[in-house]
């Protein structure tokens, strides 16, 4: 075999391990979309409340 | 601002069981009208400073410019704005020479892992808010919402404005702009108002005078920023409750007996029968396929947003917080203070004595007993006759907010007039419900005493103060029976 031959051999080894997807990868697409939780608080009017002479 | 600790033990709360809250207001915090009276201010001024601190305790994350905010005037803010540890904003409150805005316009926050945009809008109105010197206009929303939105497009997962617009036009901004994922509204509104959803925005406001919060538990997509479809759920629910009244009435008719032996001589009930069990076969065939769909959405569901809104109201029975119930009564306490000083201001500028004063017309209670004893014993028992008592318990009988529902005399006296009041006057009297009587006083006949409307009473018992009053029951509890 000559040397450009084992060149290409060996190139083309290395662009598979590159391209290829992995296991982490696959769980990764597999995944349901991250949702966020978030409470969210919120008033109107503090003026002449319930007790609003203290 | 009693309310205020009972809210701040609400945050408190949810801040224990959650974890990630966003507080926050969309204005009209400080004062309840966009004018002052003069006589009013530097109690106004006091409790609005408490007012900041409170919600500074409680770690509000924004709070919008409104109308009413501005009462105190515009530099009165800029000012108090720097004591707040959150930003007030407003894209749309701007210097009239430079259009710049005098406050922050938005402000981004990190919650739960999201980064979320607040924008600020202020409300315009028929009267200008603003002196020559101020330097300032409320330009529309369709000025400078364009650029904020571009602005923030790529910088925010999620977009909230805080909004002091009424609905209608809150509405005309949803359709203008899906990119706002929620919109809250300050102002006035009867009862909490459940998110109301104008393509992908919702819009919901808690109802007034905090007595109640809002709570919208969200969770949030942040690569669609999408709210899901809500409506095919429901109709799966209706079609299910109509599937079960059909089967309630074909029970009623095979309770007769087996539907053809009991109708055999009455053919239009049979036919009735067997219109119910096909409409039932349908039905059934339609719940089928709503639910298959409903189990496609369940999978794809992930990829929308979803919330739960609920609203809790202000109970008295709950906790106050210490650190804010603190601040309150500081506050509180500074602004009787205030009122004091003025008494004794007022004394020292004349003769040195308290001065006591009757209003033009009045009489006084005491001088009705004379002639109405049974009635004026019958008063007394009532907590009328002790609601200035109940004002100088606290320590707030110089605080011309409370004053004017804890005394007698005219409805438009000026708080240094209420100050001043004669010692007579000092309860809700005769005069409160009958109107001032020095005529009758003087000429018995002549000159009758008024009766009470339910505009008398609602002066002070209103929804403020006391949403569950009523009239008649009220009138056949207190009626002195007098004429």
């Amino acid at each position: 075999m000559n040397r450009h031959a084992v060149f290409l051999l060996f190139f083309s080894l290395a662009l598979l391990s590159i391209t290829m997807p992995t296991a982490g990868d696959a769980a990764q697409q597999a995944r349901p979309p991250v949702r966020h939780e978030l409470s969210l608080f919120f008033a109107n009017d503090v003026r002449g409340e319930t007790e609003p002479c203290g | 601002m009693g309310g205020l600790p009972k809210k701040a033990h609400q945050l408190e709360s949810l801040r224990g069981k959650k974890s990630a809250v966003l507080a926050l207001d969309s204005g009209a915090l400080l004062f309840k009208n966009e004018k002052l009276p003069p006589d009013q201010r530097e109690q106004l001024a006091v409790t609005a400073q408490g007012i900041i601190a409170a919600y500074s305790t409680m770690s509000f994350g924004a709070v919008g410019v409104a109308r009413e905010d501005l009462a105190a005037g515009l530099p009165f803010l800029l000012t108090v704005q720097k004591k707040s540890s959150f930003p007030w904003l407003s894209a749309n409150l701007l210097s009239r020479s430079e259009r710049k805005p005098w406050f922050k316009p938005h402000t981004l926050i990190t919650a739960g892992g999201l980064r979320i945009a607040v924008i600020g809008l202020t409300a315009q109105g028929a009267d200008s808010l603003f002196t020559e010197k101020d330097n300032a206009v409320i330009a529309p929303w369709e000025e400078v919402l364009p650029k904020e939105i571009a602005m923030l497009r790529d910088r925010a997962d999620m977009t909230i404005l805080l909004s002091s617009f009424p609905a209608p036009v809150n509405r005309k901004i949803a359709e203008a702009h899906p990119e706002i994922h929620l919109i809250l509204q300050a102002g006035n509104t009867q009862g909490n108002i459940a998110p109301e959803r104008i393509n992908n925005t919702l819009i919901t406001q808690v109802e007034s005078q905090g007595k109640s919060v809002g709570i919208l538990e969200v969770l949030w997509n942040k690569q669609s920023k999408r709210w899901e479809e809500s409506g095919a759920e429901n109709l799966l629910t209706d079609k299910k409750n109509e599937l079960d009244r059909l089967g309630w009435q074909i029970n009623r008719y095979r309770k007769q007996g087996e539907p053809a032996q009991a109708f055999k001589n009455q053919p239009q009930m049979l036919a009735v029968y067997n219109d119910l069990l096909a409409k039932r076969r349908l039905l059934e065939e339609e719940i089928l396929r709503l639910t298959a769909q409903q189990k496609a959405r369940e999978t794809n569901r992930q990829r929308f947003s979803s919330y739960s809104p609920h609203f809790e109201t202000m109970r008295k029975d709950l906790p106050d917080n210490p650190a804010v119930r603190a601040i309150v009564d500081a506050t509180t306490s500074e602004v009787n203070r205030i009122g004091k000083a003025a008494v004794k201001a007022r004394i020292s500028d004349k003769t040195g004595q308290p001065q006591g004063g009757l209003p033009e017309n009045y009489a006084g209670s005491t001088a009705c007993t004379s002639c109405h004893v049974p009635q004026f014993a019958k008063w007394r028992a009532t907590q009328h006759a002790t609601a200035y008592d109940t004002l100088e318990a606290k320590g707030q009988q110089f605080n011309v907010q409370c004053l004017p529902c804890h005394i007698t005399g005219p409805a438009a006296q000026t708080g240094q007039e209420m100050l001043a009041l004669a010692h007579d006057l000092r309860q809700v009297g005769c005069e409160s419900c009958h109107g001032p009587a020095r005529a009758h006083t003087l000429q018995p006949a002549a000159a009758k005493a008024g009766q009470p409307t339910m505009d008398t009473c609602l002066r002070c018992h209103s929804g403020e103060h006391d949403d569950r009053f009523n009239f008649s029951e009220a009138l056949s509890r207190l009626r002195c029976g007098g004429d």
